[in-house]
């Protein structure tokens, strides 16, 4: 197929402006990075801009000693896989079956679920609930509360509704039960939403970390993002104490900065594994290959 | 896929019927909303006593409504709430006009043949989406301070000003610019979701509208479009029972004496008065009243929606 | 194919996590699981099987409100607490960003704060805590009169504080902090908190001009200006640059030239609100009043501004900017001694390159006094503690001079040791002090310095206070050796000029130092009724608000206009009605002072 000139102009016009805002977005994390790369001093005073200077490592190495980071890691990477599994069979699961029309009540357990979003009690009770059902210390405590997540149930309903009924409806008549549906016919067909869902969600559990400040005391279930925020935030307490106006006795200055290149160097640190998964679940929702077919 | 069907599956035929079958299959996931979400809701009981943590209810003071009224008690604070709400609404609003610009990204984004850049691109471009708004700030200070920022020296060599101007301290089009930052931070991964449906859309109806001789645009606009469309609007209208929900973090770190008045919305005027740190039953009122502003907008949004398109999102 | 592979590479993912998790859950279940009560917060009693079987190992629950820790103790002061009383600590800490108090209120709720219970403040919170009955009383079988020796003999009279204020007259409820002996005068090491420091080497070269009132340093420092327009890096001079992340009920940078006259925000015993008061007359000023010292800042800052002397950025920029600012080279004024440490690196000191203090004639700055009757940041032992007399042993020991020394300091022989009576510092301590990142030999306890230090993050003595066993101050910097080394060029300078050693000596022999006196009272402060809380909440957002505004005022006209837009709003809002209880607390204290 010839292309139009007018084809080929918006072609080019795409490319050169989606390139523009890749680089916007590329160039602040960018700045970040070589910030952490690049001599402290220099990059405190500002004169670290374009490119690093002095480079060294000290900064992640640094990072990297803190106490108790290998065990987080290794609770935040299984809250991750496996709070992802649950949310994602969970909210699929239950998106799919708010799309059956037949089901009990279903218009009202639907509003029932998604109000939800737009509520909460504040954390106190929320905590109150969670100790009287012990899951407070309690590892299950990162992957129960998010099986049911509202936006994704939401999201997987409005995808299965604008599939063809044709298709389920003759493996209905060929007397294919709930389940079978679900995981035979209708998964396979919304895979790039639950890769959609399965990437949100895998975030949402890297990222978290107030559910670890209120429910755990233990620290073997201290989370990566737990343990380097509460590194990050040594500051703070003097801070508030200062800012209630109760007088400035014994002030230590080293206590009271948090050098922006150790606060970047941890962002880093946390970004980076998930830009190493990402790819993977990328396949699944950028359009290359066609997934399904359906036949009259 | 020619099952016969056996004699073993009336075991669960007869005893249920598909309509509780299917409220059961959901049962368990409704029970763990209930138990997450609900149960805690009997702490709204708060806002009406002086509540203390660690002593029994009926222990403490009832108060009825005074933690609600006490919000607009003079006419002061009801200028302040005033000025609040309108910055809320002018940010609020911006955000659910553009609320439409990840879906044209990503109709425009699978127009790009070159496989390699179109995944470059969308992964790049959800960098922003993970950096912290506190790190966002301080690459915004690295711009736009009057010192050292690069974008004063910039304009200054250009000979577009004459004096550094102080951008993050100015009043004007705050609304605007928190805009921007927003959509700069979560476009990418905003689009994911409609890229995500729009490599659902059947490539038959494309080929068939090919075959009929239709061009790009005409496929982008017939056939992308409206296979994106249905899930924008669940979500817009899920945005819009956000309304006053601006969230805390990004308005924090951009707040500063100058601009204060344009950039406080309601969230964050509620942090600055400091109630909500201590006074545990103020901040559960002020929760309240927020949720139920939340639900009732819901229920208008689902109304809009069943006049406008024919079908209610919820 | 792809499908399959998808599958079996997610099965065998989940397979792997969950082994691990597994292993994690397996380490886990050797502390006892969280039962039914939330009560077991953690004490592990693993018997060990050692010579003295006696003494079990515990883990001892820290929740510090001041600590900025989060987890177990290590390092040389875990090496210590095992060794002796045969101890580990887990720390819980609460602060949050902006989360307030949630934290202290989930531990509440769940009727555990632990076992050893360190508080910021004796507020509302402690009170809640003692009426709930969360905190366990002292006086309770006896528990500080046989385990408190220690603290029944240095820090008498601040057991009989918190039992009077606290404790109804029977009981205790804990210890405050910064105890200190019975003597009238600083109570500050070298240098006090409100310190109008500049860069001496250039006001020696302006040949040292008189400064009378604060107002009168701007010429001085445009002056300074003119002699260094740039940092070290190449950057624009300034004389001030500021911050906003610390303002509480006001601007904090401006509050500092009232505790450069004596005045400070709260009387010492209770919480500030929107007055300053004299540390050692009854005087008091509200904020916003016409000539208070803050409106007075306010005035400086703008007039400052107009003269070029106010980095522009101090209004969208946080504290580690300033830092950093300072560290460059770019300030030539400190309000606070310990600020411009960041620019006092040993290389610019041998120069002669520096921070001291250069005083106004006006001035009195504001000190803080001995107090023995303990700070109102306090020690205390939750009430659900397993092993309370365990607890006890532990804050004692921190009471007594050896414990003190070591939990500063590390223990005897490591980072210092006694030569001829006195204490000296080590080869260690030479090097860890400053760096901190030194590594510690591992009969000690290994790892460095930094990591092994007490994560507690509260003082039980004054460190200024003399130690009984040498003599000497336990604060390391007045140690007898330590004063004995060579002063830097820029201390030499300095003490030729001013005529005294050390800034507070100069403050005490020329009679410009405020000395707030510790009071003794039996009753707690008066709390503020959550209605009036609200309104200061409200009139400190406005206060603040306004005050950069006025700084960064255009003009004269401008200034006036927005002066008066602020003390309209802020007395709209209900400034007067906190001034008036402000101003009723301090008559109270007032009087106590009298009879302390």
């Amino acid at each position: 197929m010839k292309q139009s000139f007018g084809d080929r102009l918006f072609n080019v016009c795409n490319y050169i402006v989606f390139g523009i805002f890749t680089l916007l977005c590329i160039f602040p994390f960018y700045y970040l990075f070589i910030q952490t790369i690049s001599d402290n001093s220099l990059s405190a005073s500002g004169q670290v801009t374009f490119y690093p200077k002095g480079i060294h490592f000290n900064n992640y190495v640094e990072v990297l000693k803190v106490k108790g980071l290998s065990n987080a890691a290794i609770v935040s990477i299984a809250r991750t896989v496996l709070g992802t599994l649950g949310t994602v069979i969970g909210s699929a699961f239950l998106g799919y079956l708010f799309t059956k029309q037949k089901m009990a009540g279903r218009v009202f357990w639907y509003r029932f679920v998604i109000i939800t979003m737009y509520f909460n009690a504040g954390i106190i009770p929320w905590f109150i609930i969670m100790m009287n059902l012990n899951l407070t210390n309690n590892f299950w405590a990162y992957i129960l509360p998010a099986i049911v997540s509202p936006f994704n149930v939401i999201l997987v309903k409005t995808f299965v509704e604008s599939l063809p009924e044709a298709l389920e409806e003759s493996a209905e008549m060929d007397g294919a039960g709930t389940i079978v549906l679900f995981t035979r016919i209708v998964f396979p067909l919304i895979v790039p939403i639950v890769a959609t869902i399965a990437i949100f969600s895998a975030v949402n559990q890297w990222n978290s970390f107030m559910d670890t400040v209120f429910l755990m005391t233990n620290d073997k279930l201290y989370t990566l993002q737990f343990v380097l925020y509460k590194y990050l935030n040594e500051s703070n307490s003097l801070a508030a104490i200062i800012r209630s106006g109760q007088g400035m006795e014994n002030i230590d200055l080293s206590k009271m900065q948090t050098s922006t290149s150790i606060r970047t160097t941890v962002a880093m640190i946390v970004v980076i594994p998930i830009l190493l998964v990402y790819p993977f679940f990328q396949r699944f929702f950028v359009k290359g290959i066609m997934i399904g077919a359906v036949k009259g | 896929m020619n099952p016969v069907v056996e004699p073993k599956r009336k075991r669960i035929n007869f005893s249920i019927s598909l309509r509780y079958r299917l409220l059961l299959y959901a049962a368990p996931f409704l029970v763990l909303v209930l138990v997450f979400s609900y149960f805690p809701l009997y702490g709204w009981t708060y806002a009406f006593f002086n509540y203390r943590v660690g002593f029994p209810l009926f222990e403490t003071e009832f108060v009825g409504f005074k933690w609600f009224t006490s919000i607009i008690s003079n006419e002061y604070q009801m200028q302040e709430v005033v000025r609040v709400m309108k910055n809320t609404f002018g940010i609020s609003t911006l955000g659910l006009i553009t609320s439409i610009f990840p879906v044209f990204f990503a109709i425009f984004l699978v127009e790009i043949r070159t496989n390699w850049y179109k995944r470059l691109v969308q992964t790049l471009t959800t960098l922003p989406n993970f950096i912290s708004w506190v790190l966002v700030y301080a690459i915004a200070f690295m711009l736009f301070s009057v010192d050292s920022g690069i974008i004063n020296k910039l304009m200054i060599q250009l000979g577009l000003q004459s004096q550094p101007v102080n951008y993050l301290a100015s009043p004007d089009h705050i609304w605007l610019k928190m805009t921007l930052w927003s959509i700069w931070k979560g476009l990418g991964w905003s689009a994911i979701l409609y890229i995500a449906a729009i490599t659902s859309i059947d490539q038959e109806l494309y080929d068939a509208a090919k075959v009929d001789g239709a061009g790009r645009f005409r496929l982008m606009w017939h056939i992308t479009l409206p296979g994106v469309m249905s899930t924008f609007f669940v979500l817009l209208l899920l945005s819009i029972a956000n309304f006053i929900n601006n969230g805390l973090e990004q308005y924090f770190v951009f707040q500063n004496s100058l601009n204060k008045d344009t950039i406080e919305v309601l969230d964050l005027y509620v942090y600055n008065t400091g109630l909500v740190g201590y006074n545990f039953s103020f901040a559960t009122a002020v929760s309240m009243l927020k949720s139920l502003v939340s639900i009732f907008l819901l229920f208008i949004a689902n109304q809009l929606s069943k006049w406008v398109r024919g079908e209610s999102i919820i | 194919m792809k499908k399959k592979t998808r599958k079996s590479l997610i099965v065998l993912l989940s397979a792997v996590m969950l082994l691990s998790m597994l292993a994690a859950c397996s380490s886990k279940n050797n502390d006892p699981q969280p039962t039914t009560t939330a009560n077991n917060a953690g004490t592990t009693p693993e018997v060990e099987v050692t010579e003295e079987p006696k003494r079990e190992e515990i883990t001892i629950d820290v929740f510090s409100m001041l600590s900025n820790f989060s987890g177990e103790q290590t390092g040389w002061f875990a090496h210590v607490l095992k060794e002796k009383f045969n101890v580990k600590l887990n720390i819980i800490a609460s602060n949050l960003e902006g989360g307030g108090d949630i934290k202290f209120q989930s531990m509440m709720a769940s009727g555990d704060l632990g076992d050893l219970v360190v508080f910021g403040d004796t507020d509302s919170k402690y009170l809640d805590a003692i009426a709930a009955g969360m905190l366990l009383d002292w006086n309770k079988d006896g528990l500080v009169e046989t385990y408190g020796k220690n603290m029944l003999q240095y820090a008498p009279k601040a057991l009989e504080k918190n039992q009077a204020q606290f404790g109804g007259g029977t009981s205790i409820y804990g210890i405050g902090n910064e105890v200190g002996p019975e003597s009238d005068g600083p109570s500050e090491a070298q240098e006090l908190n409100y310190h109008p420091n500049l860069r001496w080497d250039l006001y020696e070269q302006l040949g040292r001009p008189e400064i009378n009132t604060m107002e009168d340093y701007l010429p001085v420092l445009k002056d300074m200006q003119e002699l260094q327009p740039k940092s070290d890096s190449g950057k624009p001079t300034y004389a001030f640059s500021m911050w906003a992340d610390w303002d509480g009920n006001m601007m904090m940078n401006t509050k500092a030239w009232a505790g450069m006259h004596g005045y400070e925000e709260g009387d010492g015993f209770n919480p500030g609100g929107f007055t300053l008061v004299s540390a050692d007359s009854e005087d008091v000023q509200g904020i916003l009043d016409e000539d208070s010292y803050y409106m007075r800042g306010l005035r400086l800052y703008f007039d400052a501004n107009q003269m070029g002397l106010v980095d522009p950025d101090s209004i969208t920029q946080n504290f580690d900017e300033a830092v950093n600012k300072m560290r460059d080279g770019q300030l030539l004024f400190s309000w606070f001694s310990w600020f411009d440490d960041a620019y006092n690196t040993p290389e610019r000191l041998a120069e002669g390159k520096g921070f001291h203090l250069v005083p106004f004639n006006e001035e009195r700055s504001f000190s803080n006094g001995f107090n023995p009757y303990g700070g109102n940041r306090v020690w205390s032992i939750g009430s659900k503690a397993e092993h309370p007399e365990r607890v006890m042993e532990v804050i004692d020991w921190l009471y007594s001079p050896e414990g003190n020394m070591t939990a500063n300091y590390g223990p005897e022989g490591m980072a210092w040791e006694l030569k001829d009576g006195k204490p000296v510092l080590t080869a260690l301590g030479e090097e860890a002090f400053p760096s901190n990142k030194t590594p510690i030999p591992a009969e000690f306890g290994g790892g460095v310095w930094d990591d092994g230090r007490n994560q507690i993050n509260n003082t039980t003595f004054k460190s200024t206070m003399i130690n009984p066993d040498n003599g000497d101050p336990y604060d390391q910097s007045l140690w007898t050796s330590t004063l004995a080394k060579n002063p830097t060029k820029l201390e030499e300078n300095w003490r030729a000029a001013m005529g005294a050693s050390t800034a507070v000596e100069w403050f005490v022999k020329n009679n410009k130092i405020a000395v707030q006196k510790a009071i003794y009272t039996g009753q707690p402060y008066v709390e503020m009724s959550d209605d009036l809380k609200q309104k200061q909440g409200q009139v400190a957002s406005v206060i603040k608000e306004y005050s950069w505004k006025l700084i960064y005022a255009n003009d004269e006209a401008q200034f006036n206009k927005l002066k008066e837009e602020m003390i309209n709003k802020a007395k709209g809002l209900g400034y007067d009605d906190v001034v008036e209880f402000n101003k009723e607390q301090h008559k109270v204290v007032f009087e106590l002072r009298k009879s302390s």
